[in-house]
């Protein structure tokens, strides 16, 4: 049973960086989501997949809070489960969009 | 609080073509097998191998917890329409459930639900109504506008007949916008039924549909002397 909320398998990183370790060096939070708030109808499917990532602001509208609080699969996740396409999400390695495909 | 959507496999089980507008498919799950939502959440299902989700209300209720319903317009044809039409029984699908926070606010049964929906927007009523039917049996009154543009497009006729005869705290109000001249209820939108009917302003509202019925049937609602804060709604197409 996965748990999409809890996400624990994974460091927590403050942004998107080279962790340099004694084994390997692993790139995290190579994605960056950002919300159309034009879009957004307040159905919250990213804040329950990504909580540590996405909220609701004042006028129920979804909002990124950080870009690290989730794992990059699990913020491509909630981008894939907004109804409207809200969320687009950006690799900052290479520049491309992942979501929604162009 | 809304329970923590997992990743779930189910299988089709059951496909009804209720109309050329309306099919109801059925699928049981595979793993987990259990599945625990509240009445008015959502499935948020795989429908590509590109990422694609679409987004579904569970029809049935939460006490069918090895599976659930869905209820589907076939007719914009899009891609999650495509998707589960082309499935053989037996197949499998990919969701995230349950989702969504669209669900009944009160606990007190003594504070009437209204349950105001166009074409599929109906699908999380249902599963409330019978939701709420078991949880408070006929002491909580609810009443059900269905908002649709023909009379055959409408489906569970005898299901909500016998419903509302058994039930004398539920009424139910189909509107048909273009109904024939002998249809013997209400003709037009949800909204103009809404408008000739008494409202009952200590009720909550929970509403359903397309973006413009929802901002319609809120200022209709408002204007009648409903608070605002007790209308609640989901737009979802």
């Amino acid at each position: 049973m996965t748990s999409l909320t809890n996400n624990t398998t994974k460091p927590a990183a403050q942004s998107p960086q080279m962790m340099t370790g004694a084994v390997n060096v692993k790139m995290i939070g190579k994605y960056k989501v950002v919300v159309e708030r034009s879009k957004c109808i307040s159905a919250a499917s990213c804040v329950a997949i990504a909580p540590q990532v996405f909220d609701l602001d004042e006028e129920n509208l979804a909002r990124v809070i950080s870009q690290d609080g989730n794992d990059d699969d699990t913020k491509l996740l909630a981008a894939q489960s907004c109804p409207t396409a809200a969320i687009i999400v950006t690799d900052t390695e290479t520049g491309d969009q992942v979501w929604p495909p162009k | 609080m809304p329970n923590t959507p997992q990743v779930m496999t189910a299988k089709l089980s059951d496909r009804e073509v209720l109309n050329p507008k309306f099919t109801q498919f059925r699928f049981e799950l595979v793993k987990p097998n259990k599945i625990v939502f509240q009445a008015g959440q959502y499935v948020s299902m795989s429908v590509d191998p590109a990422g694609h989700r679409r987004s579904y209300s569970i029809l049935s209720s939460p006490d069918n917890d090895h599976g659930f319903e869905l209820f589907i317009d076939v007719e914009p044809h899009g891609m999650g329409v495509q998707f589960l039409e082309n499935l053989q029984f037996g197949d499998t699908v990919s969701v995230l459930a349950p989702m969504g926070q669209f669900v009944v606010k009160s606990t007190d049964p003594q504070v009437p639900l209204v349950f105001v929906a166009s074409g599929s927007g109906v699908v999380p009523f249902k599963s409330m109504l019978y939701d709420q039917l078991q949880k408070h049996g006929e002491t909580r009154r609810m009443s059900l506008y269905w908002g649709l543009r023909h009379e055959a497009d409408m489906c569970w006729t005898d299901d909500l007949k016998e419903l509302v005869a058994r039930h004398p705290n539920v009424t139910f109000h189909p509107v048909i916008s273009r109904a024939m001249p002998e249809w013997p209820l209400c003709h037009g939108r949800v909204t103009d039924c809404l408008t000739v009917h008494d409202v009952d302003v200590t009720a909550e509202y929970y509403v359903c549909g397309n973006q413009q019925m929802i901002l319609d049937t809120i200022s209709v609602l408002v204007a009648r002397g409903v608070p605002e804060s007790s209308i609640l709604y989901e737009k979802f197409y």
